[in-house]
């Protein structure tokens, strides 16, 4: 680090946090990239699969840490949050939960979002059935499920879309945008370790607005033969050692029912704790729902001083976290350029 | 015919796949799976009023693969093979060549068509298909609506036809029949057709 030249702080070492150090760092700032974890890579380093390419994540996030790593600019912190924010003229008295002080010249939040708590619908059973997991947990279970023998294998899984999100009675009435696709992206890797599996997919609708994600989902559902059924389930009960899910197949207009052995549920991603605690702490702006929201006219920046990128601000996929990193990163470099 | 009643009970899906999806793969190379449900096949077809299931929910009961539903429903006999669903269809799938693979199993599995004499017409025709390699329409009217007891249906119409020369009594024949007729000896035997 080098005392001379100013310095950004970055929170969050997730796909967005990440790509902003690195590049803050590049410029020839220094940037000091916070983490509450004991590494780096936040969401991204829990997953199994990521879409629409099947590039494994772990790869990914890797070639991110050593980027960030190599750079002599960047300091990462692990273990390591905010405590308190003391805001000077054209800058900010930080002290850190290792009780370091430290004086910054412009903060990027990038912290994330949190999951909706399943345990609002208790209808799916999260928690009371056995077998019935969230979309995180699953990517978990796919890893396990490598080592498995193959009669252990579930045989009928079924994913369970806008589980709270589009939902106004729980207050999250918009579109969590990414769970289409890693649902997709979920059934499709349990078909691949299991090709006997059959999977099916409850939707309202599926959203894959992005470049390659029709042809993804299209895939998944032609060549990885995924079966998806359109209507939200509307209950689980146990039943002779089976899941059964009753819902309507609002395609022909009928009752349907299907006995699982796996439900999978994609709850809706909402803004994390610490988002909002930041963002107080601050003095970024946010939105109805928590997440962090920005200046009009200026994309990437909350408050004075204040940017913020990826899931603090809308649930985002890891290549939309990166592209946000980057651009949070250039409005910091623009900002400390005119100092 | 399909009734409510075929409607009143819960619907178990247990397959991702059907055996009727795979045989429409294989016979109609259409793969169901490419369907969008967008509907705009039902939009556009020239009978879905008078459809007891449109052609959208049709895919949909393939892929469920309700089967016994789909040999009795009344659409398989008010379709008159327009083409629009699969002008129009983005996933070009072939809506009237399944329509004519259900029909065609129906029969052979002896489901009577929901609308008179459609047997009927349909053993006429290609009777005369196999004797004159073609469909001579005089004749084949004639013997349609005597068989079916409609003796005066197309009396005026065909007179006036006849008088200006539209309608020919006497059946042509293609050159070749004899080519026709290897052709209906290599079809494996089965009821008439």
């Amino acid at each position: 680090m080098n005392n001379s030249v100013k310095t950004a702080l970055i929170i969050g070492g997730g796909m967005a946090g990440m790509e902003a150090a690195s590049k803050i760092g590049s410029a020839g700032y220094n940037a000091i990239l916070l983490e509450k974890e004991d590494h780096l890579g936040g969401i991204m380093k829990q997953l199994y699969g990521s879409f629409p390419r099947w590039d494994n994540p772990q790869e990914l996030v890797g070639q991110k840490v050593k980027i960030v790593e190599e750079n002599p600019n960047v300091t990462v912190k692990i273990n390591t949050t905010v405590k308190s924010v003391q805001k000077k003229d054209e800058s900010f008295l930080v002290e850190l939960s290792s009780n370091e002080q430290v004086e910054i010249d412009a903060v990027v939040l990038a912290t994330g979002f949190g999951f909706f708590d399943t345990s609002e619908y208790g209808e799916y059973g999260h928690g009371s059935f056995d077998n019935v997991y969230t979309a995180l947990e699953f990517e978990g279970k796919l890893k396990e499920m490598e080592s498995w023998d193959k009669k252990d294998l579930p045989q009928v899984v079924a994913f369970f879309k806008c589980v709270g999100s589009r939902d106004r009675s729980k207050g999250y009435p918009y579109c969590s945008k990414i769970c289409c696709m890693f649902t997709a992206k979920e059934a499709g890797l349990m078909k691949d370790i299991n090709p006997d599996a059959k999977c099916f997919v409850f939707y309202m609708d599926y959203r894959a607005a992005g470049k390659e994600y029709e042809e993804f989902v299209r895939s998944v559902i032609e060549d990885k033969h995924v079966r998806y059924v359109r209507g939200r389930p509307a209950k689980v009960l146990p039943e002779n050692g089976k899941l059964m899910i009753r819902a309507e197949d609002t395609l022909m207009g009928v009752p349907v029912e299907v006995a699982a052995d796996m439900i999978v549920l994609a709850n809706a991603m909402i803004p994390s704790e610490a988002t909002k605690e930041l963002a107080q702490l601050f003095g970024a702006k946010t939105d109805q729902y928590g997440f962090i929201d920005y200046i009009p006219g200026h994309p990437t920046q909350t408050g004075d001083r204040v940017f913020f990128a990826g899931g603090c601000g809308f649930p985002v996929e890891s290549l939309g976290a990166q592209y946000q990193g980057a651009a949070a990163a250039a409005d910091v470099i623009a900002l400390l350029n005119q100092d | 015919m399909l009734n409510t009643e075929d409607f009143y009970h819960v619907w178990r899906i247990d397959q991702t796949s059907s055996l009727l999806r795979e045989e429409i793969k294989e016979y109609c190379h259409t793969n169901i799976e490419m369907c969008l449900e967008c509907g705009k096949c039902s939009g556009g077809c020239s009978n879905a009023h008078i459809f007891d299931i449109t052609p959208r929910k049709i895919i949909q009961l393939i892929k469920i693969g309700e089967e016994a539903k789909l040999l009795k429903m009344d659409a398989l006999w008010s379709c008159v093979a327009c083409q629009l669903c699969v002008d129009r269809c983005p996933s070009s799938i072939n809506i009237p060549r399944i329509m004519d693979y259900l029909r065609e199993k129906a029969y052979k599995q002896n489901i009577p068509s929901t609308r008179p004499n459609v047997e009927l017409f349909h053993e006429l025709m290609l009777g005369n298909i196999k004797k004159f390699g073609r469909v001579p329409e005089a004749l084949l009217s004639v013997e349609f609506n005597i068989k079916s007891k409609q003796y005066t249906k197309d009396a005026e119409m065909g007179m006036k036809m006849f008088f200006k020369g539209k309608l020919n009594p006497i059946p042509a024949r293609v050159k070749d029949i004899q080519m026709v007729r290897r052709m209906f000896r290599n079809i494996p035997a089965q009821r008439e057709g």
